[in-house]
């Protein structure tokens, strides 16, 4: 690409880009990021800078062998929303290999192999993500204790050494780890245990009436409400996704509340927050039209539900998000807007 | 509401998006106005250039035509260029000179114009002068009391459509009044930058209240409604204080960019959602610049033609921005120079303002009717292409509600289909989305490279399809002329066969065939008849004369027996009465022809081709079985046909006896060989079916071959006298239908026209 020249009006803009754009995502994500290491320790931090590395690497040499000028599109910062949304779905103290794999696969397969930023069907994290969930299913499900089960979380140096080697000296590694509410809920489901032992047995320590998870959750929606404010992401994709898996649980919990976990629970565990608010806005794999985006927002609302509760995974939201991403060119034409001065 | 309104002030601080919630029409932009750096000075003292430039193409339209000599002294206000063609027809207004001079060029000039072309321009050199001519247009000063009288006044004063577009105004006024309710009035100005029309608000309200109480008064409208953004409060005063008493209603709109858009301050005002293709005046309302409206005021009240305007001279490059009245034709650069630019100009200054302006090709292109402001921004740096990220920004801020993103897909696809599909001529063009496209995507620019696109395929596609169509029709031409070619040998070689086997029995003839007799002999006396009455006729006369003995004794004896058939029908009726009564009984026939032929040309019209073929077969059919009778009314209806045409009357019974190939084919059996006659009204037929885009052509053809055939046949027996007699005839008789066919061809065509 050869340095443009603004050859027709408007010679005015507004001064926003796609670096700006990807920039206050990631600012909203700190929030988040915080709460995650008071509740779960330094892991993240290690994820992420691991995560950030293989990015600058895969980007550089995905640039190169397509071809295109490096320095601005290393630069776009769509990458480091890729990872970011990547880390967050990793248990903090996984091996650091499987966020090195997921991140070159999410970049290369979920973007640069079809084109790069802009060209991708798929939500790369997600992708990436799914990818780790079907390769690696024990490292991906044994998740963090929270600070509120542990009394104390790991500090840097330690969660880097079992990060790295897997083991650390003198300290029992199972107090640590175990499965996450939205796993146990499922396991005991499985062992004819109702929802509501479940929650009451392994969630009554909390942190000023909500446990960790819902602490994560919230801060997300901290950020996710500054995005709106701010109009970094549309309206359509937080209420559309939030509203029907409220709708959905409420009246789930309602019918059978033995079975069915409540509202508040179905909204704040597992990445709720993190989807409404950060990976379904991804609008490069997003339906674009304002009723396309509610639609959109509200299939995989219905999808996750569906997951969680019937199918296989804990958690449904990667795979929810990759099946409507698949919808989203018909969404897109089945919901265009009227045009001024046309009839319906 | 006020809650509302100060909560979307407080939450458009952060997201400035949140004050489209003001506004009736989608999107919008909200741009730094810098509208300050012009409104704040006074308008300044019009200069006098070295040069004034006055393109004579100026808006949309024709060029006009120019009216004075290089070397002629001219006064303000003279008019230099008139429309040569009629002005209600096509799109030209003149040019009159902005002040006093010489002319010292016409020469072809750079236009400020996005194309940068050039065209022809009068070059007149001011004398400082400044002399003019009052009243030039010749008004009284009274409000016009029809459109007509308004339209007239504006054609001549050379007013055009001052908010940018440059549509001629006299050509978007109705010819009735009554017809438009709402006149409003586009104070709006929302472009950044431009102040002219803030201006001329603050100082002329006067003058564009009265211009549209003129206005309004000429074409009947009940209501006046004005919108002016928010962010001119001087102007709202002013236009408010002057709008009193009067009917006038001056609304505050909100500021947002394209709200001087016509549609959006349409629904902005009235809650009229324009539709699609159609124009304001389908819906009632005129939209005009309040610029406009201050100049037909000029013009009705004072009869000054438009010849200087308010124009911003502003930008980032200037130091001292300003209004100015300026005369048309002023160079760009002469007026950037008196506000002091910064540094050199050594870019590209721009007309318009910085949304929906254009750079001009070249900085001495002159001020144009249409040019509201001349901006200096120094260039600067772009950032760079960055590819779609679906972010949807640009759908948010189409007012027009279109799907930018996707248009942009498709037109780098080249699958212009799908653009106009997405409704990209809707596109105003506005540049809302590249404004906000934080990938800097020039999408305005795709748009319209697919609108041009999309513009040409169709041209293509039409050009296509008539070029296949005139080879579809060539094919079948060369078809058919083989077949008739194929045909005339085959009857020559029968003749031959004929003639050999019964050489001598042509005498014999008159007693075998007599449809064909008869005929001829009623033809005779009818244009002996014919001669005798008119002068027209006289040729005919001349030829029977010309007819050799041993023909007219046969002519006479087929008469005779023509007569003798006539008689036994119409129960013995003198001679001499004969040809009347069977002329009286051929107008009755004509009656019904002419009944049919108008359904059929009503048919026609619509297209319906084939009805109107199977009903031609069928009189066709029809005429074949008539007898000797039937042949001797047709014989007269030709005379009667002469007549008529000798009487050149162009009324219906003209056009009812005017051939079409009902009419034809008895003639064809009736007369001599007349093979060749045969042939030249098949032609004939063939080629207006041609016109009228038969696509059965070819099966017409072959219906009438079988008549052809026959008759030679049948006549190929005669003698060659006689044949040579009736040929000459009848290729007469071919001539003088060409000759009718074009007339009625001619009288359908007004036909055709009058409805439009």
């Amino acid at each position: 690409m050869n340095q443009p020249t603004v050859s027709s009006s408007p010679y005015a803009h507004n001064n926003q880009n796609v670096r700006k754009v990807m920039l206050q995502v990631q600012i909203a994500a700190f929030p988040a990021l915080l709460a995650h290491i008071y509740l779960f320790g330094f892991g993240i931090v290690i994820q992420w800078m691991l995560a950030l590395t293989t990015a600058l690497a895969v980007e550089y040499f995905m640039l190169k062998l397509r071809g295109r000028p490096v320095l601005p599109f290393i630069t776009d910062m769509s990458a480091l929303i890729t990872i970011t949304g990547l880390v967050f779905c990793i248990p903090p103290d996984a091996p650091w290999w499987i966020v090195v794999t997921g991140s070159a696969f999410a970049l290369i397969f979920g973007k640069h192999l079809y084109g790069g930023l802009g060209y991708n069907p798929f939500n790369p994290a997600m992708l990436g993500y799914a990818f780790l969930l079907i390769s690696f299913p024990v490292q991906m499900t044994q998740w963090t204790m929270p600070v509120e089960f542990t009394q104390h979380t790991l500090d840097f140096m330690q969660s880097a050494q079992y990060i790295f080697t897997g083991h650390i000296p003198d300290v029992s590694l199972d107090m640590y780890t175990g499965a996450t509410p939205l796993n146990e809920m499922r396991t005991g489901l499985s062992q004819g245990q109702p929802i509501t032992d479940t929650l009451s047995k392994d969630m009554q320590t909390t942190l000023g009436g909500l446990n960790s998870w819902a602490w994560i959750n919230l801060a997300f929606l901290l950020g996710g409400l500054w995005m709106l404010y701010s109009g970094v992401i549309s309206w359509q994709y937080p209420i559309g996704f939030l509203g029907t898996l409220a709708i959905i649980s409420f009246v789930f919990n309602q019918v059978d509340p033995e079975l069915y976990p409540p509202m508040d629970v179905v909204l704040l565990t597992g990445g709720t927050m993190l989807a409404a608010f950060f990976i379904i806005t991804d609008p490069v794999t997003a339906s674009t039209t304002p009723k396309g985006k509610l639609i959109y927002a509200a299939g995989i609302a219905v999808l996750v539900y569906v997951i969680r509760n019937w199918g296989a995974f804990p958690d449904g939201i990667a795979f929810a998000i990759l099946l409507m991403n698949i919808a989203v060119p018909l969404i897109d034409q089945y919901t265009q807007p009227r045009v001024f001065g046309h009839k319906r | 509401m006020n809650l509302l309104s100060s909560v979307i002030k407080l939450v458009a601080k952060f997201n400035p998006a949140a004050k489209r919630w003001m506004h009736s029409f989608n999107g919008g932009v909200f741009p730094k106005y810098n509208k300050s750096l012009s409104a704040s000075q006074p308008i300044r003292k019009q200069i006098i250039p070295e040069r004034l430039i006055l393109p004579l193409q100026q808006q949309v339209g024709l060029t006009p035509e120019v009216k004075v000599q290089v070397g002629d002294k001219v006064k303000k206000n003279q008019l230099l260029a008139q429309p040569s063609k009629d002005p209600f027809k096509a799109l030209s207004v003149p040019v009159h000179a902005p002040t006093s001079g010489t002319i010292v060029a016409i020469e072809p000039v750079t236009l400020p114009h996005p194309s940068g072309l050039q065209d022809q321009a009068i070059i007149l050199e001011p004398d400082g002068q400044d002399e003019s001519i009052d009243n030039v247009l010749g008004v009284d000063g009274s409000i016009p009391d029809s459109p007509l009288a308004l339209k007239a006044i504006l054609l001549n004063a050379g007013i055009v459509g001052m908010g940018g577009a440059g549509f001629p105004t006299y050509a978007k006024i109705p010819n009735q009044a009554g017809k438009i309710h709402t006149l409003l009035i586009n104070g709006a100005e929302c472009e950044p930058f431009i102040t002219c029309d803030d201006l001329l608000m603050q100082t002329q309200a006067g003058d564009i209240i009265q211009g549209a109480l003129i206005t309004a008064e000429a074409l009947g409208a009940e209501r006046i409604i004005c919108g002016i953004e928010s962010n001119k409060p001087a102007a709202i005063k002013a236009m408010k204080q002057a709008a009193s008493n009067t009917k006038v209603e001056i609304k505050v709109v909100e500021t947002v960019y394209p709200m001087g858009g016509q549609k959006q301050l349409t629904l902005e005002l009235t809650g009229v959602e324009m539709p699609h293709k159609a124009h304001a005046v389908d819906v009632g309302m005129l939209m005009m610049n309040v610029a406009t409206y201050a100049a037909i005021y000029h013009a009705v009240k004072f009869g000054e033609p438009l010849t200087s305007r308010l124009v911003t001279v502003s930008g980032l490059g200037l130091k001292q921005p300003y209004n100015m009245n300026v005369m048309m034709g002023t160079p760009f650069s002469a007026l950037a120079r008196e506000a002091s630019p910064k540094s050199e100009l050594n870019y590209p200054l721009v007309m318009g303002g910085p949304m929906m302006g254009f750079k001009v090709a070249n900085n001495d292109v002159p001020v144009i009717k249409t040019t509201n402001c001349i901006l200096a921004n120094p260039p600067e740096p772009v950032e760079m292409q960055m590819p779609c990220i679906r972010c949807g920004d640009c759908m948010d801020a189409c007012p027009v509600n279109l799907l930018p993103q996707q248009m942009y897909w498709h037109s780098q696809a080249h699958e212009f289909d799908k653009v106009e599909k997405l409704n990209v001529f809707d596109c105003i063009e506005c540049g809302c989305c590249s404004y906000v496209c934080p990938s800097h995507i020039p999408l305005v620019q795709y748009y319209r490279h697919a609108k041009s696109e999309i513009k040409e395929i169709h041209a293509e596609r039409e050009a296509v399809e008539l070029a296949k169509q005139r080879h579809e029709f060539r094919l079948a031409r060369i078809e058919r002329e083989k077949q008739e070619r194929e045909a005339r040998l085959k009857a020559k070689k029968e003749a031959v066969k004929k003639q050999t086997s019964k050489s001598s029995e042509a005498t014999a003839d008159t007693t075998k065939k007599p449809a064909s007799a008869a005929a001829a002999a009623a033809k005779a006396a009818a244009a002996k008849r014919a001669a005798a009455k008119t002068k027209t006729s006289q040729s005919e006369g001349q030829e029977t004369n010309k007819v050799p003995s041993a023909r007219m004794k046969a002519i006479e004896a087929a008469k005779q027996a023509a007569q003798k058939s006539a008689a036994e029908k119409t129960a013995s009726q003198p001679e001499e009465s004969k040809p009347k009564q069977a002329d009286t009984k051929s107008a009755a026939k004509q009656a019904a022809m002419m009944a049919a032929k108008k359904r059929a040309q009503a048919k026609a019209q619509k297209s319906e081709e084939p009805t109107d073929l199977t009903q031609k077969t069928a009189e066709t059919d029809a005429s074949k079985k008539e007898d000797a009778r039937k042949s001797a009314m047709q014989a007269a209806k030709a005379a009667a046909k002469k007549r008529a045409e000798a009487a050149k009357t162009k009324n219906k019974e003209t056009e009812s006896l005017s051939p079409d190939a009902a009419t034809e084919k008895p003639e064809t059996d009736s007369s001599g060989d007349k093979r060749k006659a045969a042939m030249e009204a098949a032609k004939a037929a063939a080629k207006k079916r041609a016109a009228a885009k038969s696509q059965n052509s070819d099966k017409t053809e072959e219906q009438i071959k079988p008549v052809d055939t026959s008759a030679e046949q049948t006549e190929t027996d005669t003698s060659v006298d006689k044949r040579k007699a009736a040929m000459e005839a009848a290729r007469k008789r071919a001539a003088e239908r060409k000759a009718k066919q074009q007339a009625e061809k001619q009288d359908s065509d007004e036909q055709q026209e009058n409805p439009q």
